[in-house]
């Protein structure tokens, strides 16, 4: 099997494509947003719950589209739940490089995140769209 | 494979693109011609040599590049004007696209022959470049907009399109070959439209390489199509329409080369076609889709329209065997265009698998997410084929498209 392939859907992906995580509507929530992607089609709504302390308390999300779009909304939810806004904004940047291929160093993300496993979407520029659609979601929720 | 069924046009040295290498070693199968056809290398030579050797602007100097531009510009659309059989070369406008062709039928159609509550008939098929100009009208002027429904087999639902006219009904405009199914155009739906006296445009893009247009014979009043997608450059577009309808419409954009006469207090417009080609036109890419035609005419369009037909009928056998792959659309005839989705798994992915495999495919919504709706589907993989297509890249297809459910599916 091609190696490209086998980076851009590793077994994590596929798992999380296939059953993803925090599937479902935040309730109750303080926050939300709409992600869509309309060259494909794909679209998703972000809900979650901020506390008094910035804190991220519950997410979720529901939505349709690739594995790529499903297991990166799905991996995002599960590494933001419990973060201070402060941090997921860093995540936020960090996960934006990763898979864009940017040169720019890591500042929270490593390489035992989950989240890496999505850095083969690099190697297929019209897929970072699908990526980092939740992502734009939970950005644009936090300005909103 | 069936040996005796092998039909090969032998053009694939003519298109210098094919012998990429994808990803440093794959073969490209290209099957997105329907997104894009690929340059032969005739168009791309003679859009070089326009260039370097007779370039300047048309109509307007008198001077030799003026003369051997303009000779090029104009050949293209006595070219364009046999390809399609129009009467006259006035009843061909160049645009930049199909979709600047709609455009200007829809604006300046309502300006001379409707007003606000009279009605428009589309469908449901439709590519969103024949949907959203139809908006403007409705959003900007009050024109109502009505939407034919298709069959299960992808086709428009003949008895639900003739109940949507009324003694509003203005103008009908609808796909002559469908992005997404392939099918083409019950002719019925036109001599509805000649019957009731409504004139009807057709979205010819998908079309006009793949089948024999002559625009007489099929009766329709405006018919589009674009460069890019007949083997010819991008950026140039054609629009035929019945000129008596035309010289009636006013002009669409206001500019250089579309006046007659001007003053401080108005002006007078240009016969036809320059009346509607304001600016400087494409005049390149004009040439170039006019080599283009020539390169169809040379191999034979009835030669082209079998090849395809082969191999799409090939494609749809082998696909229709395979239990894991749902088509769209009917058992009925397709030219050229087949859409289907591998169960459970996201177009995307198969479009990605198939990619390093050296294969390209189309996969989204193909511009048409009303009726994605309708299929109850996000999206759709597509293949569609060109003259440069083969039976063994089908084969090839269809080997990866196993390995691609065995690998999402393992």
């Amino acid at each position: 099997m091609n190696d490209l392939i086998n980076d851009l859907y590793q077994e994590i992906i596929l798992d999380h494509g296939r059953e993803p995580r925090n599937f479902g509507e935040c309730e109750p929530h303080n926050k939300s947003a709409d992600g869509h992607n309309p060259l494909c089609g794909d679209n998703l709504k972000l809900t979650f719950l901020l506390n008094d302390q910035n804190i991220i308390e519950d997410i979720k999300f529901t939505g349709e589209g690739c594995a790529i779009s499903l297991a990166s909304a799905s991996l995002m939810t599960e590494k933001l739940k419990g973060k201070k806004i402060e941090v997921a904004e860093e995540i936020f940047k960090d996960f934006t490089n990763l898979v864009s291929g940017s040169d720019e160093d890591l500042k929270v993300l490593n390489e035992e995140d989950s989240l890496y496993a999505l850095k083969g979407v690099g190697g297929f520029p019209m897929r970072v769209k699908c990526a980092t659609m939740a992502w734009h979601a939970f950005n644009q929720a936090l300005k909103d | 494979m069936d040996d005796s069924k092998t039909l090969n046009l032998n053009v694939r040295k003519d298109f210098p693109i094919l012998s990429k290498k994808i990803l440093e070693k794959k073969d490209l199968i290209y099957f997105d011609t329907a997104a894009s056809a690929q340059k032969p290398n005739t168009v791309i030579d003679e859009t070089n040599d326009f260039y370097k050797n007779h370039y300047s602007n048309v109509s307007r100097g008198v001077h030799t590049l003026s003369v051997e531009s303009t000779f090029r510009y104009e050949d293209a659309r006595k070219k364009v004007q046999k390809f399609l059989n129009a009467r006259s070369e006035n009843e061909i406008i160049f645009t930049k696209s199909a979709t600047e062709g709609i455009n200007l039928v829809a604006q300046t159609f309502y300006e001379k022959f409707m007003q606000k509550g009279d009605e428009v008939i589309l469908s449901l098929i439709e590519h969103h470049s024949n949907l959203i100009p139809w908006f403007f009208l409705r959003d900007k002027y009050g024109v109502v907009l009505k939407f034919a429904n298709i069959q299960p087999s992808g086709e428009i639902d003949i008895d639900h399109f003739n109940s949507l006219f009324t003694n509003k009904t203005k103008i009908v405009s609808l796909t002559h070959l469908s992005n997404v199914f392939g099918t083409e155009l019950n002719e019925k739906a036109i001599g509805i439209c000649k019957d009731k006296n409504v004139p009807i445009l057709l979205d010819g893009c998908q079309s006009a390489a793949h089948l024999k247009i002559d625009v007489q014979k099929l009766g329709c009043d405006f018919f589009v199509f674009s460069g890019h997608k007949t083997y010819g450059p991008a950026g140039i577009g054609v629009l035929y329409g019945a000129e008596n309808l035309l010289s009636e419409m006013p002009p669409y954009q206001g500019g250089g080369g579309m006046i007659g006469d001007v003053s401080l207090e108005g002006a007078s417009y240009a016969e036809l076609p320059a009346k509607y080609e304001a600016g400087t036109p494409p005049l390149v890419e004009a040439h170039g889709l006019g080599i283009a035609i020539d390169y169809m005419n040379k191999i034979g369009l009835d030669n082209i329209i079998e090849h395809e037909n082969e191999i799409t009928k090939y494609a749809f056998n082998k696909l229709n065997e395979i239990d894991f792959i749902e088509i769209h659309g009917g058992d009925n005839k397709r030219n050229s265009i087949i859409s289907f989705n591998i169960k459970n798994v996201h177009s995307h992915e198969v479009s990605s698998f198939l990619d390093v495999e050296g294969i390209a495919i189309r996969a989204g919504h193909h511009c048409c997410q009303p009726l994605m709706k309708h299929l109850g589907v996000n999206s759709t993989a597509r293949l569609s084929f060109g003259v440069y297509n083969s039976l063994e890249e089908v084969d090839k297809f269809v080997i990866a498209l196993h390995r691609c459910k065995e690998f999402f599916n393992k």
